[in-house]
C-alpha cells in the first residue's frame, strides 16, 4: 500500500527516433516535466503540471503531438445496479484485475484525426485503447473471503463494463481526453498541461510523448513523475496501516481526552 | 481553507467541519444523544467515503459521550453494574459488527445494509417519539391529565435465569436482556457508526422499566465503551479511521454540545422529544429513499480490500 519511492531523479528524458523520413536528419522530440515529484500534505489541493518539450523537424510535413500519462495500476471493483421491487441493489463486484489510477491524453488535435483506430490501439493512446488488463476467460475468485467475478476480455457485457470503468473515472477527474491539450508556444517549442486532482493515487507516474507525421509514429520520448505523500500526511497515513491497533488506540484517547477537557473547560466557565 | 485528510484522502473544507461538528453537537447536547446518526449521513453527503464517515465519527461519539458521563456521574446518575453488563454486550457485538461491516463492503452490500438499516431503525423509533409526544402535547393542550403509566414490567424479564441486582435502576432482573440489548446495540454502532442512544434509552425506559434519572447516564456509559472499542477496531481491521476528520468534527462536537445541553432547559421536555422524533424520522426516510430513487449511473465503483 505504501509506495516508498526512491528520492526524486529529475525528469528522465529519453529520446528516439523511430523512422527516419528524410535520408539524414530524424524527427526528434525532448520533453520534460516543470515538476517531476508532486508532494501530497496537508495542504494538498491537486497539482497542475506542465510538460513542456520541443520537436526538431527537417521536414516540410507537419508533425503532431501526443502527450499519455499513466497512473499507477490497481485492481478496480465495480458494481452494477440491479432493481428488485422498488429497490435498486448491488450486483455481485465485478474486478478488473487492473486499470491505471489515472490517464490522461493531451494533442493537437482530435487523437482520431491524428491516426488510424489501428495505429491508436496498438500504441494503447487515448481512453477507448486505454489496456484495461482482463483475462481470455471469466472466472470467479475468491479473495478476502468473498467470491468476486473477474471480468473476462471476452464476455458480452465487457464493453459495459468497460465503459463504465472509464466514464466513472472521467467523472472523478482521474480518466481525461483533451483534443486541443497540446499548444505549440513557439515554432518547435510545445507545452501540455496536466492536472491531477486530490484522488490522484500515490505511486509513478509515465508519461509518454509520441510525434507523429502523416499518421504514422515518428518518434517518442518518456519522463516520469512520482506523486508521494510527505509530511504529517505521510506520517499519520504509515502509522496508520503499520501500527492500526495503536493508533486506533490513540484516536480513542484523543477523543476521550476532549471530551474530559470540554466538560472541565465549561464547568468553570 | 481546505485541508487533505490522509486517510479518507480527499481534502475538506476545515470550518466547514468543524460547523457541522459544532451543530451536531448542540443537538446532541439539546437532546441528550449521541448525535451520530445525523453526522454519517451528512458526512457522506461531503464527500467523505462512507466507510471512513462511519469509522471515524465513532470517535466523535465517545468525545461527546465522555462530558456527558462526567456530568452524569457526579449527579449519582449512572448505573455502572447495569451499564458494565451492556457495555460486555457491546464488545461482543462491536467485534460482530465489524467483521459484518468489511464482509459486506467487499461484497459491494455495505450501503443496502446501512441504508436499510436506518431506514428501519430511525424509522420505526422516530415514528414511535412522535406519535407519543405528539399525544402528550395534544392532552397538554386541552388540559387532560397525562395518561396512567402502566407501570408493569413484561413478565419474561423475571422468567430468565442469571438475576442481577440493580440498586441504582431499581431492578433485580436476568443480567441476558440487558447483554443481549448491549450486543445489538454494538452491531449498529459498527455498521451505521452510531452510539445507538436512539434504541438503549426508550428500551430501558419502556421494557426494562429502569428508574427514569439514571437511564441517560448509564446509557451514555455504555456508549462510550462500546463506539471506543469499535474505533479501535476498525482502526485495526480496516484503517478507516481518520483521525484529522475525527479531530476536527470533535473538537466543534464537544463546544457544541455543551452550548447544546444550557438550552435544553429552555424547552418543554415533549417538544423536544416531538423535535427529535421528526429529526429522527427524516433522516430515515432521507436514507431509504436513496434505494428507491432510481441512480444516475447504473454502475458504481467498489471498494477494494485494503492491502
Amino acid at each position: 500500500m505504501i509506495q516508498d519511492l526512491p528520492p526524486a531523479d529529475p525528469a528522465v528524458v529519453i529520446e528516439r527516433s523511430i523512422t527516419t523520413l528524410n535520408a539524414g536528419e530524424p524527427v526528434r522530440v525532448s520533453a520534460a516535466l516543470t515538476n517531476a515529484e508532486v508532494k501530497v500534505d496537508s495542504g494538498f489541493q491537486g497539482a497542475s503540471i506542465v510538460l513542456y518539450g520541443a520537436v526538431f523537424n527537417p521536414t516540410d510535413a507537419p508533425v503532431d503531438v501526443v502527450v499519455v500519462v499513466r497512473g499507477p495500476d490497481a485492481p478496480l471493483r465495480l458494481v452494477r445496479k440491479v432493481q428488485a421491487g422498488p429497490f435498486w441493489l448491488n450486483s455481485r463486484p465485478v474486478v478488473f484485475e487492473g486499470a491505471p489510477g489515472f490517464y490522461m491524453t493531451a494533442s493537437t488535435r482530435p487523437l482520431s484525426d491524428i491516426a488510424n483506430f489501428g495505429q491508436l490501439r496498438r500504441l494503447g493512446v487515448g481512453v477507448d485503447h486505454l489496456r484495461i488488463a482482463a483475462p481470455e476467460e471469466r472466472r470467479v475468485e475468491t479473495r478476502y473471503g468473498v467470491r468476486d467475478v473477474v471480468v473476462s476480455r471476452l464476455g458480452d457485457d465487457y464493453l459495459d463494463w468497460r465503459r463504465a470503468v472509464i466514464r466513472l473515472r472521467e467523472e472523478g477527474g482521474l480518466y481525461a481526453t483533451r483534443p486541443e491539450g497540446v499548444t505549440f508556444v513557439d515554432r518547435g517549442l510545445f507545452r501540455a498541461q496536466l492536472d491531477l486532482p486530490t484522488t490522484a493515487p500515490t505511486g509513478a507516474y509515465f508519461a509518454e510523448v509520441w510525434l507523429f507525421q502523416d499518421g504514422e509514429p515518428v518518434a517518442s520520448s518518456n519522463l516520469t513523475l512520482t506523486v508521494r505523500k510527505v509530511g504529517i500526511e505521510r506520517d499519520v497515513y504509515e502509522f496508520a496501516h503499520r501500527r492500526p491497533w495503536l493508533y486506533g488506540v490513540l484516536c480513542v484517547l484523543l477523543a476521550a481526552f476532549t471530551g474530559w477537557a470540554a466538560s472541565r473547560v465549561f464547568r468553570r466557565g | 481553507m481546505d485541508l487533505y485528510l490522509p486517510i479518507a484522502e480527499v481534502s475538506v473544507n476545515w470550518p466547514l467541519m468543524l460547523m457541522l461538528g459544532a451543530v451536531v453537537g448542540f443537538v446532541s447536547g439539546l437532546f441528550g444523544i449521541g448525535g451520530g446518526f445525523l453526522m454519517a449521513p451528512v458526512l457522506v453527503f461531503l464527500g467523505i467515503p462512507p466507510t471512513v464517515a462511519v469509522a471515524s465519527q465513532a470517535s466523535h461519539v465517545v468525545a461527546s459521550s465522555t462530558s456527558g458521563v462526567i456530568a452524569y456521574s457526579g449527579a449519582g446518575q449512572v448505573d455502572f453494574r447495569m451499564g458494565g453488563i451492556m457495555a460486555a454486550g457491546g464488545v461482543l457485538g462491536a467485534f460482530l459488527g465489524v467483521e459484518v461491516f468489511r464482509w459486506l463492503r467487499l461484497l459491494g452490500q455495505a450501503d443496502l445494509v446501512v441504508a436499510l438499516s436506518y431506514l428501519i431503525f430511525l424509522g420505526v423509533i422516530g415514528s414511535l417519539m412522535l406519535k407519543e409526544s405528539l399525544e402528550q402535547i395534544v392532552r397538554r393542550r386541552r388540559g387532560l391529565p397525562p395518561p396512567r403509566k402502566d407501570r408493569r414490567r413484561p413478565l419474561w424479564l423475571y422468567g430468565l435465569p442469571w438475576k442481577v441486582k440493580f440498586p441504582k435502576s431499581g431492578l433485580y432482573i436476568s443480567a441476558i436482556p440487558p447483554l443481549a440489548l448491549g450486543g445489538f446495540v454494538g452491531v449498529l454502532s459498527a455498521i451505521m457508526g452510531v452510539g445507538g442512544g436512539f434504541i438503549l434509552v426508550p428500551v430501558m425506559l419502556y421494557v426494562l422499566r429502569m428508574k427514569a434519572s439514571v437511564v441517560v447516564g448509564t446509557s451514555l456509559f455504555q456508549i462510550i465503551i462500546t463506539t471506543a472499542v469499535t474505533t479501535v477496531l476498525q482502526a485495526g481491521r480496516n484503517q478507516t479511521v481518520d483521525i484529522v476528520l475525527a479531530s476536527l468534527l470533535l473538537f466543534g462536537g464537544v463546544v457544541g454540545a455543551q452550548i447544546g445541553a444550557r438550552w435544553s432547559g429552555r424547552f418543554r421536555a415533549d417538544t423536544l422529544r416531538a423535535a427529535l422524533g421528526l429529526i429522527v424520522l427524516l433522516v430515515g426516510i432521507q436514507m431509504g429513499m436513496e434505494l428507491i430513487v432510481r441512480p444516475s449511473d447504473m454502475f458504481e465503483i467498489a471498494p477494494g480490500a485494503p492491502e
